[in-house]
C-alpha cells in the first residue's frame, strides 16, 4: 500500500512545491467559481445581486482563510517557510558578515577536524575490503596458543578444503615478501606474494590488461612452476609508466625471469588493507623464491606452515558454523599430518597446533593493530572540541540574538507564533552548520589524505595507504555531525527567541541595556571553559607521556648510531663464505673516515619487529622464560653502545666449528643464575632449530633492544657468525659523528664496491626509534592540536563575553569613574568577574578531566593519569586566557572618557 | 485544519468519498448534494468542504482535472481513484462495524 501510495502523492507534493503559484491560480479559480454558481443559486431563489454575493462569501467562511486552509491541506506549507526563513537568514548574514565568518571558520575547523578524524578510522579501522561480499570471507590457520602466526601447510589446506561444507569456495597464498625485482634492467625492491588458483576469482578480481592466472600455471601437481607473474595498478604505473606493452615483458625476481601475463585493477589490494600486491606469482612459484630443488616435494611437506588461507562462506552459512566445522576436521589433520620425529614434533609444538577462524572481511592491516585504540581516543577529544564549539556559537548566536530583540518583538506583535521564531533560529543555524562543513569537508580531505600519508610513509617500505575515499559511514558521521552541531548551537537562541516578550522589545530602543550574557551566557562560558578543561588535560598527558617516551634511556646509544640495511643482489651468496664476507665489509667500513666503529645485527634495534625466544638452563625442564633475542658479530656491543660487565665479546673465531656460545644481558643472568654465577653456565634457546648447551661467555647491561616502552626485558645475544643462515641481509650499525647525508656515498662505495649486497636505507637509530613510537606521536599531535583548539575557542568565548559585557557597561564604568573609582579598583572588579567565571569553569572541568583521563591509563608511559604537573599546566593556561580575557575588554572601557560614557545614553 | 464539530473525525472523508464514488463531480455539485442527502443533519460550511477535499487530492485518493460544464463553465472536477475507492470500501467498513456496534449498545434494555 505505502509505495504505491507515494507514487500517486509524490508528484501531487512536488507540484505543490514546485507549481505553488499555479497551484494557489487553481484554487483561486475553483473558489471563484463556486462563488459565482452560489450566487446564482441565492439570486434564484429571490435575492438581489449584492445580497446574494454577499451570503455565498459567508458560507465560504471567508476566502482567504479558506485559501490558506487549503494550502496547508497541501503540506508543503514548511518547505516554503524554510526558504523563507533561508532568505532572511542570508539578508541577516549580509547586515553582519564578521560574526557569521567566525562562526563558519569555527564550523569549518570543528566539523573538518572530526570528519578528518572518522574517515581515517574508518580506513583503518571500520571498513571492508573493497571486494564483493566482504562478509562472506573467513581466514582460517593453524597457531600454537598465544603466538600470532597462523599458517597451514599445503596438504593440510588441501584436506580443510576438502571436508568442509561451509565454504562456497577456499583459497591459499603466500606472501608477502619483498625481493629484487629487475625490469628492463633497472633493479628495484618488489613486495611478492604468490596466490593458488582460487585467489582471484573468490575476491573478484579482474585485470586491467592482460589476464589472470589460469589453471595451468596453477597446477600443483607439476613438475615445475609456470614462470609468470601479475601486477598491480600501482606498480604497473611507477615502473612501466602505465604502458599496454608491458604484456609479454620479462620481470626478474631475484634473478628468476616471469612473464608478465597481466595488470589487476586499481584499488585491488587482495586481503590486504592497506596496500596493494605489487607483483603476485602462482602458488607453485614460492618453490624458485625459497630456492627448493624439487617442486612436489616442497608442495607436499605435511607439516611446514607456510601458507596463509581463507574460505567463502555459502549464502546463509555463519562463522560460527565454519569455525565448528573447521573444528571439528583439525584433530584427525592434525594428527595425520604430524612429523613422525617426535622431537620435531615436539620442537614446533606441533601437538599444541590449534585451528583461528575469524572474519577475513576486513582485511590484513598493519595498521590497524597499532592505530585503532588512538583514533579512537583521538576521535574522542575531537568530539568533545565539536561539542565545545557547538557551545561557542550557541553563546555567539545568544549574543547575536539579543542584538535581535528588536526584530523578534516586531515580528511577535505582527502575529509570529514563538515556534515559528524558534524556527527562524535553528534554520539559521542548521544553514550555517551545513556551509560549514561543507568547508570542513574539504578541509578533512585535505587533512586525513595528510595524516594518511605521514603514518604509512613512515611505517611502510612500499607505497601504501588506508581507504580513505567516501563511504556511507563517512557521509553518515558528517551529516549526523553537521546537523547535530545545527541543532546544538541553534538551541540556545531559539530558545531565548520562544521567551521574547514583544511589547518589552519593541518599547526598548534597541540599543541599551542588552541582557544577552545573563545567566543563559555564562552558563554557557562556563561548560565551554570545563570542557577545554576536559581536552587540554589529554592533549597535555599525551605531549608529557611522549616526551618521556622520547628521553628513555633504551640502555644502548641513539645517538650518532646508523642503522643501514643491507640487500642481497640477486644470487649475491652463492659460493660465498659469509663469515668472510661481512668480516671484510665491516673492517672497510669501520676504517671509513668519521666512522667510529661499524658491526652487524640481525634485525636491528630500536625497531618495531621483535625477536622474543623462549631461554631455560640447560637439562632443566622448565616451560622456559621469554626473552629478547639478537644476533650480532663481534662489533655489534661496542658500536652500540651495550658494554660488556663479565667475561668475554664474541669473536671472529667463534664460527659455526667453534663450541656454541652465548652472551646474556645482566638482568637475565639474574634470573637464571643468581648471585653472580652465569659465567660459564649453559642454556637452551627453545626455538625450532634446537640451539642446546650455548655456553655463557659474557655478561652485558640491559637494554630494550626492541619496544622501548618495554623496561628493559632479559635478552639473549648469540654470535650470527656461528649460524650462517641467519647472517644474510642483516642491519649494520654503524657509529659516527657525521651526519647520515655526509656519510651515505662512502657507506654506499664501502658497501657496493663488494658487489654483493646493497643498501636499501640508511637512518638514525633515533628515526627508527621515531618510527616505532609513531601512534604515540600521533596521538600526541592530534590531541594537542585539539587542545590548543579548545583552549583557543573558551578564549574566543570568554573574550567575546567580557567585551561584550564592557560594551553595555560602558556607562556604568563611566558613573564609576567619574565618582572617583581609580582604574586600578575597575580592573581589579572587571577581572574579577572573568576569574570567578574561570574558577567555575576549571571547578566543573577539573573533575570531568580526571574521569575521563582515568580511560587513558593505559595509553600513556611513565605517567599518571592524574598527573600534577600536567593538571597544572592546564589550570595555569585557563588563568592566562581569564586574565587576557578580562584585561583586553576592560583596558579599552576604561580609556572611555566618563563624559563621553555618560552623555553617549 | 479545522473540521465540523458534530461530524465525526474522518467521516466527512468517508462521505466525499462516497458521493465521487457515485460519479465525478465539482465542489459545488458536492455542497449541493451534501446538503440535498443529509438534510440539514450534516452541517458542512462551504469553508470546510474545500480543504478537505484538497486534502484528499493530497492523499492520492482523488483526483481533478479542469474540464468545461454543461453550460460551457470551467470547473475543477474531482473523480475517485483506486486507491480512494480501496480507502472509501475500508472506511465503510469501519463504519458499518462502528456503528452498529454503538446501536447495539444503545439498544440494551435498562433493567
Amino acid at each position: 500500500m505505502r509505495p504505491e501510495h507515494w507514487l500517486y502523492t509524490i508528484p501531487l507534493r512536488l507540484r505543490s512545491l514546485f507549481r505553488w503559484a499555479q497551484a494557489d491560480q487553481e484554487v483561486d479559480d475553483e473558489l471563484r467559481d463556486h462563488l459565482e454558481r452560489k450566487t446564482e443559486e441565492y439570486v434564484a431563489q429571490g435575492m438581489t445581486q449584492e445580497e446574494a454575493h454577499r451570503r455565498a462569501r459567508l458560507d465560504l467562511g471567508g476566502v482567504e482563510q479558506t485559501k490558506e486552509k487549503c494550502r496547508d491541506a497541501r503540506r508543503v506549507n514548511w518547505i516554503q517557510d524554510f526558504i523563507q526563513d533561508l532568505r532572511f537568514g542570508l539578508r541577516m548574514l549580509r547586515k553582519s558578515p564578521g560574526s557569521f565568518v567566525v562562526a563558519f571558520v569555527i564550523l569549518a575547523l570543528a566539523i573538518g577536524a572530526n570528519t578528518a578524524i572518522f574517515s581515517l578510522l574508518d580506513g583503518v579501522v571500520l571498513r571492508d575490503l573493497p571486494v564483493p561480499h566482504p562478509d562472506q570471507l573467513v581466514r582460517f590457520g593453524a597457531h600454537v596458543p598465544g603466538d600470532d602466526y597462523a599458517a597451514l601447510s599445503l596438504p593440510m589446506f588441501q584436506e580443510l578444503s576438502r571436508g568442509q561444507r561451509v565454504f562456497s569456495g577456499t583459497f591459499a597464498w603466500w606472501g608477502d615478501g619483498v625481493f629484487n625485482a629487475e625490469m628492463d634492467g633497472r633493479l628495484a625492491q618488489a613486495d611478492v606474494w604468490c596466490a593458488d588458483n582460487n585467489f582471484y576469482p573468490e575476491l573478484g578480481a579482474v585485470p586491467e590488461i592482460g589476464r589472470l592466472f589460469n589453471a595451468d600455471e596453477e597446477n600443483l601437481s607439476a613438475a615445475a612452476p609456470a614462470q609468470v607473474a601479475v601486477l598491480s595498478y600501482g606498480f604497473w604505473e611507477r615502473h612501466y609508466g602505465g604502458s599496454r606493452d608491458v604484456i609479454g615483458k620479462t620481470l626478474k625476481i631475484e634473478g628468476i625471469p616471469f612473464t608478465i601475463v597481466g595488470v589487476t585493477r586499481k584499488g585491488f589490494t587482495g586481503i590486504s588493507a592497506d596496500f596493494e600486491l605489487e607483483v603476485t606469482l602462482p602458488l607453485p612459484a614460492t618453490q624458485l623464491l625459497e630456492d627448493e630443488p624439487d617442486l612436489q616435494k616442497y608442495l607436499r611437506r605435511p607439516s611446514a606452515r607456510w601458507l596463509q588461507a581463507a574460505g567463502r562462506l555459502k549464502p546463509g552459512a555463519t562463522l560460527e558454523q565454519a569455525r565448528a566445522q573447521l573444528d571439528a576436521l583439525w584433530p584427525a589433520i592434525r594428527q595425520e599430518m604430524a612429523p613422525t620425529d617426535n622431537a620435531i614434533a615436539e620442537l614446533g609444538r606441533f601437538r599444541e597446533l590449534q585451528l583461528r577462524v575469524e572474519s577475513g572481511a576486513k582485511g590484513e592491516s598493519l595498521l590497524r593493530g597499532r592505530f585503532a585504540k588512538p583514533l579512537y581516543i583521538v576521535l574522542a577529544i575531537s568530539g568533545l572540541v565539536l561539542l565545545l564549539a557547538c557551545v561557542n556559537l550557541a553563546s555567539l548566536m545568544l549574543a547575536r540574538a539579543a542584538s535581535r530583540n528588536h526584530e523578534f518583538g516586531v515580528r511577535v506583535a505582527l502575529g509570529a507564533s514563538r515556534a515559528r521564531l524558534a524556527r527562524q533560529m535553528m534554520t539559521e543555524s542548521v544553514a550555517l552548520s551545513v556551509a560549514g562543513s561543507v568547508a570542513g569537508c574539504l578541509l578533512a580531505y585535505w587533512a586525513s589524505r595528510g595524516l594518511a600519508g605521514l603514518i604509512a610513509g613512515e611505517i611502510f617500505s612500499i607505497p601504501a595507504a588506508p581507504n580513505l575515499s567516501p563511504d556511507w559511514r563517512i557521509a553518515g558521521f558528517t551529516a549526523s555531525a553537521t546537523i547535530l552541531t545545527g541543532v546544538l548551537f541553534g538551541l540556545a537562541p531559539a530558545w531565548r527567541a520562544t521567551r521574547e516578550d514583544g511589547n518589552a522589545a519593541l518599547q526598548q530602543s534597541g540599543r541599551t541595556l542588552g541582557h544577552g550574557t545573563g545567566a543563559l551566557g555564562k552558563g554557557l562560558i562556563v561548560t565551554q571553559l570545563a570542557l577545554s578543561v576536559v581536552s587540554l588535560a589529554c592533549g597535555g598527558l599525551f605531549i608529557r607521556s611522549l616526551e618521556k617516551l622520547r628521553t628513555v634511556d633504551p640502555g644502548f646509544h641513539t645517538r650518532n648510531l646508523l642503522a643501514v640495511g643491507l640487500f642481497a643482489k640477486p644470487n649475491a651468496y652463492k659460493n660465498l663464505s659469509l663469515v668472510d664476507y661481512y668480516h671484510t665489509v665491516t673492517e672497510r667500513v669501520s676504517h671509513l673516515p668519521g666512522v667510529l666503529s661499524a658491526g652487524m645485527v640481525r634485525t636491528g634495534i630500536g625497531n618495531i619487529l621483535e625477536n622474543i625466544e623462549r631461554v631455560r638452563i640447560s637439562g632443566s625442564d622448565t616451560e622456559g622464560l621469554e626473552a629478547d633475542f639478537e644476533m650480532g658479530t663481534p662489533e655489534f656491543f661496542e658500536t652500540a653502545g651495550i658494554t660488556l660487565l663479565r667475561g668475554r665479546n664474541f669473536s671472529w673465531q667463534d664460527d659455526e666449528h667453534a663450541p656454541r656460545v652465548a652472551i646474556v644481558s645482566q638482568n637475565l643472568a639474574e634470573k637464571l643464575f643468581p648471585g653472580g654465577k652465569a659465567l660459564g653456565q649453559r642454556l637452551d634457546v627453545m626455538n625450532a632449530r634446537n640451539w642446546r648447551n650455548l655456553q655463557i661467555i659474557g655478561v652485558v647491561t640491559n637494554a630494550s633492544l626492541y619496544d622501548i616502552r618495554k623496561q628493559k626485558p632479559p635478552t639473549v645475544y648469540l654470535p650470527s657468525t656461528q649460524y650462517v643462515d641467519f647472517m644474510e641481509s642483516p642491519s649494520m650499525l654503524v657509529r659516527t659523528e657525521l651526519p647520515p647525508a655526509a656519510i651515505a656515498g662512502a657507506l654506499r662505495e664501502a658497501v657496493e664496491s663488494l658487489g654483493r649486497e646493497y643498501i636499501s636505507s640508511i637512518q638514525t637509530v633515533r628515526q627508527s626509534i621515531d618510527r616505532s613510537i609513531l601512534q604515540e606521536r600521533i596521538t600526541a599531535m592530534l590531541s594537542a592540536f585539539f587542545g590548543a583548539l579548545a583552549l583557543l575557542l573558551a578564549a574566543m568565548g570568554l573574550y567575546g563575553l567580557m567585551a561584550c559585557a564592557m560594551t553595555q557597561r560602558t556607562r556604568e564604568i563611566g558613573i564609576r569613574m567619574a565618582l572617583g573609582a581609580e582604574r586600578g579598583r575597575v580592573l581589579k572588579m572587571i577581572l574579577r568577574e572573568t576569574l570567578v567565571l574561570v574558577g567555575a569553569g576549571v571547578g566543573i572541568g577539573l573533575p570531568c578531566a580526571l574521569v575521563a583521563t582515568r580511560l587513558l591509563g593505559h595509553m600513556l608511559y611513565g605517567l599518571s593519569p592524574n598527573d600534577a604537573v600536567t593538571l597544572a599546566c592546564v589550570v595555569g593556561a585557563l588563568v592566562a586566557v581569564g586574565v587576557l580575557a578580562g584585561y583586553l575588554p576592560a583596558r579599552r572601557a576604561m580609556k572611555v572618557d566618563p563624559m563621553v560614557a555618560l552623555r553617549y545614553e | 485544519m479545522s473540521r465540523p464539530s458534530d461530524l465525526v473525525q474522518g467521516t466527512l472523508d468517508m462521505l466525499l468519498l462516497k458521493f465521487l464514488a457515485l460519479e465525478p463531480m465539482n465542489g459545488f455539485a458536492v455542497s449541493q448534494r451534501l446538503k440535498q442527502v443529509s438534510g440539514d443533519v450534516l452541517q458542512v460550511s462551504d469553508g470546510s468542504l474545500y480543504p478537505a477535499l484538497h486534502k484528499l487530492e493530497q492523499e492520492g485518493w482523488i483526483t481533478a482535472e479542469w474540464k468545461t460544464s454543461e453550460y460551457g463553465r470551467r470547473a475543477k472536477y474531482y473523480s475517485l481513484t483506486r486507491l480512494g475507492r480501496r480507502q472509501l470500501e475500508k472506511e465503510a467498513d469501519n463504519w458499518g462495524r462502528l456503528s452498529s456496534a454503538i446501536s447495539r449498545v444503545i439498544k440494551l434494555k435498562e433493567a
